[in-house]
């Protein structure tokens, strides 16, 4: 329910990989060589990296676009995201494995429908005034103020009420049982701002012409469009344990991927979270430049959004998964930072159960590519020679290179491809308009959920109702199994659930998932102390950052 | 005059953003499903759910009142941000400019006057300089100038003005490059013609001194296609600025009207085109009053032939 489509916003540049990038091309043998066979979930990858120890003047971090608001409802993007969760800080926090801990207040759960949160003593916003129960309420309601239009309103779909209940707690009840609120608590929605300052702000509140009041180690500077969102140390950050080390951050939007790389290479940027960077290999082999890797939430897929052409057979279905060169995919669209899929889901949110999802998955088969077996599915379903569309944008270039994979695959198990290509700017219609999805079948995405967790992904597409179900998909199986784990506190039986709906979905593919993308984080030379994985679009990632000793 | 293209291309430029595909609420929620009631408030705002010319005439009139509307996208007046963009644009363009007719006319000169190794060498270096569009220029700048050698920052604005010239060399000249060879080109070629005319024929004979000779009969004739040329190249140099603007990540106009468009974000769209037409027209009015600056015979209002 809180899964978000991500389109990545890569313009096709083609003279400038040419001559910046050594391996741009669509060569299916080009580099990446060090992930081939890298499938299990955590090899080789990182979630953090080690805390700096001195101090930084200054830190220009690029985002792939400028920042278009600092008000996390309508925080939706990862520029937005990664500005928020710089400065703000969310009722729980996600650890950067994705672990679930306390953030500014402290979780029980008296009975199933009722969640009890404590605020932490000594939590206080930048200006020194300490966070309240009534603030707490007051940011969580903003997400639902329909006069607002927040994008987060529908996670609170099973919310019965937010309340203050002492002058330190804040009491939700359900309507039913939810355990999948508590993610979206550590998450954006969950960010809490101060209720006087941001009345006082009215509508200017997160925009360039207002300001913001928050509770993080950075806190907000000042806000120019086009040059950047300024962050500075927090002296008086209310947790003594953490000590921020750079005076001051900005995080400047860089659409441009060859600007990025030259910026990278030459110190005029020094850390990032960019993705699907073409220009990954140049900038691994830079001594300007060190790359991690850390487990990644988002999955590349095809969504299948029509079950009434010929991908409305399973066995075509199955047999196109079969058919798709994914190695090939993951060397030359993500340069290597990507894994091999074995469910829908990235192994990167397995944020709880760990122990229960990494068998369960290490047990289900990888998605390696078998044409003779693909053809013969296609064989029995009597599909040959049979055509379906793809909706595409030949403006994004990750989106038409995978597009390219998949004509490759159909035509290999003799089944045709139409392309209906719409500009880059129209692309999110198909996600959103029923008249821009009539007359195709289905259509690429990167998409991730709000927080570690597989079912904030499947949830949006297996579930009837979902936001991205598009199909009407139901299999009761899986909605029992999903809606079983959303009431399960206990977190084993819960990775349990979860599993069996992710092995169920895999045999019945509604989508059909192409790679698991990493993390990357990027920093020049002498600066560590980021977090490394995708945790980062959702609490605060800079704490540890600094100069290496 | 430039009240009625400012009026023609408003209007022009509104209906062909009204008209394209797109929706900026979708932009705006970044495609999430909104709940109908925010939606509804949502177009109420920015007065999207009225019809298209009710739309601009609401445009219009708080355009005259000075007032250029609110970005959907940023929640933040157009004015204040154009402000914070129009420098770095302006200084681009300026930049580019100066280095377009301090080195594109005097190529232009010399090679005209001195033909030989020195003009030949001239002719080849724009004949292919002409060619490179800007954003190859930047890219090839971006890794001698920036990358390999060091030189120059990559990326960015500057904080005061020496590290902005510092910043804007690079964009400049990739903005300049090809503009400068038409330049140089048509510099040469009209103080060639001037100095095969008859009178500077009769005035070599009559043996005027070189320099005389130079700046009354053959520079001060032949600047009339030059400035026209410059002129021309100048003016679209605005348009152009854009790809530069990107390539070097500057917080420049065109670069923002670009991706405005594309989230059709209107009111920033309108505000920025008024800026670049305004620009525009004012450059071409230079052009003219230099005419009749450079060639009394030109009045005013009227044009050269």
């Amino acid at each position: 329910m809180g899964a978000r489509r991500r389109i990545a916003a890569v313009t096709a540049t083609v003279a400038v990989c040419a001559l910046l990038a050594a391996a741009c091309g669509r060569s299916a043998n080009s580099a990446g060589s060090s992930a081939t066979g890298n499938i299990s979930p955590t090899k080789g990858l990182v979630t953090d990296t080690q805390a700096g120890t001195k101090t930084v003047p200054s830190v220009t971090w690029a985002v792939y676009r400028d920042v278009n608001s600092l008000d996390p409802i309508y925080a939706f993007d990862y520029p937005e995201n990664t500005a928020d969760s710089l400065m703000c800080e969310s009722l729980l926090r996600q650890a950067p494995d994705g672990a679930l801990q306390p953030g500014l207040a402290s979780v029980a759960t008296p009975s199933p429908t009722t969640m009890v949160f404590t605020l932490r003593p000594g939590v206080k916003f930048w200006d020194g005034h300490p966070v309240t129960p009534a603030d707490v309420v007051y940011s969580l309601d903003r997400n639902t103020d329909p006069k607002l239009g927040g994008f987060y309103s529908l996670v609170f779909n099973r919310v019965k009420s937010i309340a203050a209940t002492s002058s330190t707690q804040v009491t939700i009840t359900l309507k039913q049982p939810d355990y999948w609120l508590q993610g979206e608590l550590a998450s954006v929605p969950g960010i809490i701002i101060e209720k006087a300052f941001a009345q006082k702000q009215g509508k200017n509140y997160g925009t360039p012409a207002g300001s913001i009041m928050c509770t993080g180690a950075y806190m907000f500077k000042s806000w120019n469009p086009g040059v950047g969102v300024i962050a500075v140390r927090n002296p008086h950050y209310w947790n003594s344990s953490v000590h921020p080390l750079v005076d001051q951050i900005t995080i400047k939007g860089v659409p441009d991927i060859s600007s990025f790389t030259s910026g990278m290479l030459t110190g005029g940027i020094q850390g990032s979270y960019y993705f699907a960077l073409s220009t990954l290999n140049q900038l691994k082999s830079s001594s300007a430049v060190k790359v991690w890797q850390g487990p990644g939430w988002s999955t590349d897929a095809f969504i299948v959004s029509s079950f009434k052409g010929v991908l409305g057979s399973l066995k075509v279905r199955q047999a196109l998964s079969l058919a798709l060169n994914r190695q090939g995919i993951i060397n030359s669209v993500y340069k290597g930072a990507a894994l091999m899929p074995r469910w829908l889901s990235n192994p990167g949110t397995f944020g709880y159960g760990k122990s229960v999802f990494t068998a369960a998955y290490d047990g289900s088969p990888v998605l390696t590519q078998n044409i003779t077996e693909a053809k013969k599915l296609v064989q029995q379903a009597g599909a040959t020679g049979k055509t379906f569309t793809i909706g595409t944008s030949s403006q994004l270039a990750n989106i038409s290179a995978v597009t390219g994979d998949y004509q490759a695959a159909a035509q290999a198990i003799g089944l045709k491809v139409v392309l209906k290509s719409v500009s880059a700017q129209n692309y999110i219609n198909f996600f959103i308009d029923p008249k821009a999805r009539a007359g195709i079948d289905g259509f690429l995405t990167v998409n991730y959920g709000d927080y570690a967790d597989p079912a904030a992904l499947l949830s949006t597409l297996v579930l009837p109702g979902g936001s991205q179900n598009y199909t009407n998909f139901n299999n009761p199986q899986i909605t029992a199994a999903l809606e079983q784990a959303r009431s399960t506190a206990n977190l084993n039986k819960r990775a349990a659930l979860v599993a069996k709906a992710e092995k169920l979905t895999m045999q019945q593919m509604p989508w059909i998932p192409n790679v698991q993308p990493t993390s990357l984080l990027l920093l020049s030379k002498g600066l560590t102390g980021a977090v490394a994985s995708f945790a980062y679009m959702f609490a605060p990632w800079a704490d540890g950052l600094g100069g290496s000793g | 005059m430039l009240v009625a293209s400012l009026l023609v291309a408003s209007f022009v430029i509104f209906a062909a953003l009204y008209l394209a595909p797109g929706n900026p609420i979708a932009a705006l929620s970044g495609g999430r499903t909104l709940p109908p009631s925010s939606i509804a408030v949502l177009e109420a705002r920015y007065h999207l759910n009225e019809p298209f010319l009710a739309q601009y005439w609401y445009w219009l009139k708080n355009a005259l009142h000075g007032n250029l509307g609110i970005s959907i996208t940023l929640r933040e007046n157009v004015s204040t941000l154009i402000a914070s963009r129009i420098w770095t644009t302006a200084g681009l363009v300026l930049y580019a400019s100066l280095i377009i007719v301090a080195l594109g006319i005097g190529l232009g000169i010399l090679s005209g006057l001195r033909p030989g190794a020195f003009d030949t060498s001239t002719l080849v270096t724009t004949a292919v300089s002409a060619a490179i569009p800007a954003f190859v220029a930047a890219i090839v700048l971006i890794l001698v100038f920036a990358v390999k050698l060091g030189w120059f920052p990559a990326l960015g604005n500057g904080t005061d003005f020496l590290s902005n010239v510092r910043h804007f060399t690079l964009p400049a000249v990739a903005l300049a490059i090809s503009s400068l060879a038409i330049v140089a080109r048509v510099t040469r070629a009209s103080v060639r013609e001037e100095g095969r005319r008859e009178h500077v024929q009769t005035a070599v004979s009559r043996g005027i001194p070189g320099r005389q000779l130079i700046q009354r009969h053959v520079l001060r004739n032949a600047a009339i296609p030059i400035t026209t040329v410059t002129g021309i190249t100048i003016a679209s140099l605005i348009a152009v600025a854009a790809v530069v603007e990107v390539a070097f990540s500057l917080n420049g106009l065109g670069a923002y009207l670009v991706l405005s468009a594309q989230s059709k974000d209107l009111a920033v769209v309108q505000g920025i085109s008024l800026v670049l037409v305004t620009a525009f027209v004012v450059v071409n009015v230079i052009v003219d009053v230099l005419y009749a600056v450079l060639d009394p015979r030109v009045a005013l209002g009227s044009r050269a032939q």
